[in-house]
């Protein structure tokens, strides 16, 4: 009996030893998953690959360390000291941001402007009592944002009193940049990251085909699975802008939070919404580039926009393409989109491709 | 003595032992008449501190775990028995196995840990600490196949 | 209220008892066998039985309030005091009432008192949490309150019999 029982003990034992070897799993398939609600949204990033635990935790730590660093609502933080009007030493990528938001602003035509902040403030969007602004108020603090232009000095950068900056247009943009790095460095084979209204679509999804992005229809903005349109996309950056994603309603008009530079009034360009999309292995700092243009491009108008977007092809081709979403019912989507967008026959829209 | 105790039970006592009983009855009847009868979970949905956090098909989970963190803590949702010491680590989920259960916690209580696996839709698993609630819901997600949304 | 130095005494042991008590129970998790958040025996509430009959309803919700104040403190969780405390009184003025009625022994007023327990816990989770989902144990707590009721209703009644003899009655007038 004896005898049967360390027999019986001893193949117990080869056997659990089988167990730790199992059969073989494709590393590509490992899958790691984390949500995060940081910068005002929710965030959901999914790592693949044998790195992918690490990854996905490292993206987080990221997204935190420069939620802490560049928020406006962050007491403590490099831009909200900016804003009390210290001179603040900036560290790496405080400098990169305001070095690209200078340059955007430029190339935009003011349209992108981080210096908006006293005029969404007056508008009541960074806290909950939204309220139309008197006149002479936006007339001030247009001239306010006209003139705010982050001072450098040998002892840093600084603000004029009564200038503040909000990176909120381009943090998350920036945010994805890091992230495309970060997955690089972790030799991330494919991950699919959503930070809010932007996009990371890195490598392609795991049955080879590439990553599906619904892009949401302005006219539906609560529901879920609503979308104009969806983007098939492989190592790229979608970023929307709408003015349906928060506004506020007073007097029976309504009052979306992409405020025009120009006009100090949210934007009334025609579109809907606008999406920038762009390859995230080519060029660096795209995931920026995306998030600023998207929000220019919301308040150029079509127009303005499709000109925008031509000017580009002639000096960098296919850095970009854009969906455009109309407010008479149309989609205008760019060439180089041609291909990997699909139209979702339901919803309405016609379909324009330009050139 | 203030009041000298019973100390053979009685008919009166039988009378609260059925109160009881049928208080549980009724509330069985109320809480699982909605979705417990239902055959075949399809999506886990996990609310963080009131909100919905997060919603997805139950065989996502089968691919990989996914975690969850608040109030300081952090829980990790697995399928099945997946992952268990025992039965193995590489373990085939059964059809009987078609559930979630929290793999592990590093909150104080490990109540979310013990419930163990659910797998009725309705069900649900309760960790207080991080003040998130993974519950089973019947039918599927309909997402129209897409990974991510912009807008 | 005015106590005695005996009452007084009394009252403090009997709240270091019931402290012992929920600390011993938590030795043997009967969560493990029925694993639902909350499922526990109760072994306290021989403490709140007792002292509802020998001390009166005065004495007996200060010794709860001051097991539930302890226990949270030593559990350095304020989640829990909301629970044990709204469990606690749930389940003290339903045995209050039964005992006021007369016709229940130990049993039916431990067992009543359990299940009250079960409830005023579930309105303490579903309060936290913001959700009707823990609601979903509620049936299963109600029918295991039965087992663990009857449990310590036993434990009680044998606490009595064995009390029947000495003088505690001595001890406690004044």
């Amino acid at each position: 009996m004896r005898r049967f029982f360390s027999s019986a003990l001893a193949l117990s034992l080869v056997l659990s030893l089988t167990a730790c070897f199992g059969p073989p799993v494709d590393p590509d398939t490992v899958q790691e998953s984390i949500q995060v609600i940081a910068m005002d949204t929710p965030m959901v990033i999914s790592t693949y690959g044998r790195r992918s635990t690490g990854a996905a935790y490292a993206s987080e730590d990221l997204i935190r360390d420069l939620e802490a660093r560049l928020s406006r609502t962050e007491e403590d933080s490099a831009v909200s000291r900016l804003n009390r009007g210290e001179t603040v030493e900036p560290d790496e990528d405080l400098n990169t941001l305001l070095r690209l938001a200078a340059c955007f602003r430029e190339r935009t035509g003011g349209a992108f402007n981080i210096g908006i902040a006293p005029l969404v403030s007056a508008w009541g969007f960074t806290t909950d009592h939204n309220q139309v602004p008197d006149r002479s108020e936006i007339d001030r603090l247009l001239k306010v944002v006209d003139e705010t232009a982050p001072q450098i000095s040998p002892e840093g950068v600084s603000l004029e009193p009564g200038q503040s900056i909000d990176l909120g247009g381009i943090a998350k943009g920036y945010a994805a940049d890091k992230l495309a790095d970060l997955f690089r460095e972790y030799e991330i084979p494919r991950a699919m990251a959503q930070l809010g209204g932007n996009v990371l679509a890195w490598g392609d999804r795991p049955d080879g085909s590439p990553w599906r992005v619904g892009v949401q229809d302005p006219a539906r903005p609560g529901e879920q699975n609503a979308f104009a349109g969806i983007l098939n996309l492989k190592n790229a950056f979608a970023v929307t802008s709408g003015g349906y994603q928060r506004y506020f309603e007073q007097d029976g008009k309504r009052y979306h939070h992409i405020i025009d530079p120009a006009t100090g009034y949210p934007a009334e360009s025609g579109l809907t919404s606008v999406t920038v999309v762009a390859d995230c292995v080519s060029d660096d700092g795209m995931g920026t580039l995306c998030d600023a243009f998207s929000t220019a491009l919301f308040i150029m108008g079509e127009e303005k926009a499709l000109d925008f977007w031509r000017e580009w092809q002639g000096v960098s081709p296919s850095l970009f393409d854009l969906v455009l979403i109309t407010g008479d019912g149309r989609v205008v989507v760019t060439q180089g989109l041609a291909e990997s967008f699909t139209l979702d026959e339901g919803s309405g829209y016609t379909l324009e491709i330009v050139s | 003595m203030k009041s000298s105790p019973k100390l053979r039970p009685n008919l009166w006592d039988a009378l609260v032992v059925l109160a009881v009983a049928a208080l549980a009855a009724g509330s069985a009847l109320a809480v699982w008449r909605s979705g417990g009868a239902e055959a075949g979970p399809g999506t886990v949905v996990v609310t963080i501190d009131g909100r919905e956090a997060d919603r997805f098909p139950l065989e996502e989970l089968l691919e990989a775990p996914r975690t969850y963190s608040g109030g300081g803590c952090t829980l990790e949702l697995a399928y099945g028995l997946q992952g268990m010491e025992d039965p193995p680590l590489d373990h085939a989920p059964s059809a009987g196995e078609a559930g979630v259960r929290v793999a592990w916690a590093d909150c104080p209580t490990q109540d979310c840990v013990r419930t163990g696996l659910i797998t009725w839709s309705g069900q649900s698993i309760v960790c207080l600490p991080a003040r998130i609630i993974v519950r089973l819901e019947g039918g599927t997600v309909e997402d129209g196949g897409v990974d991510a949304v912009v807008g | 209220m005015r106590l005695t130095t005996r009452q007084l005494t009394l009252c403090a042991v009997l709240t270091a008892l019931a402290l012992a008590l929920s600390y011993l129970e938590n030795l043997f998790p009967l969560a493990l066998a029925i694993p639902i958040p909350g499922v526990k025996l109760g072994l306290a509430n021989i403490v709140t039985v007792f002292a509802l009959y020998a001390l009166g309803p005065g004495q007996a919700l200060m010794i709860l309030t001051a097991r539930c104040l302890l226990g949270a403190m030593f559990a350095g969780n304020v989640n829990a005091l909301l629970f044990s405390l709204l469990g606690g009184l749930a389940a003290m003025l339903t045995m209050i009432g039964l005992v006021r009625l007369r016709q229940f022994s130990v049993y039916g007023v431990s067992v009543g008192g359990a299940a009250a327990h079960s409830c005023g816990q579930m309105t303490a989770a579903v309060i936290t949490l913001g959700s009707a989902a823990p609601l979903y144990y509620l049936p299963i707590l109600l029918a295991v309150s039965l087992a663990t009721g009857a449990l310590t209703g036993l434990a009680a009644a044998c606490l009595f019999q064995a009390l029947g003899h000495t003088n505690l009655r001595n001890l406690i007038k004044e």
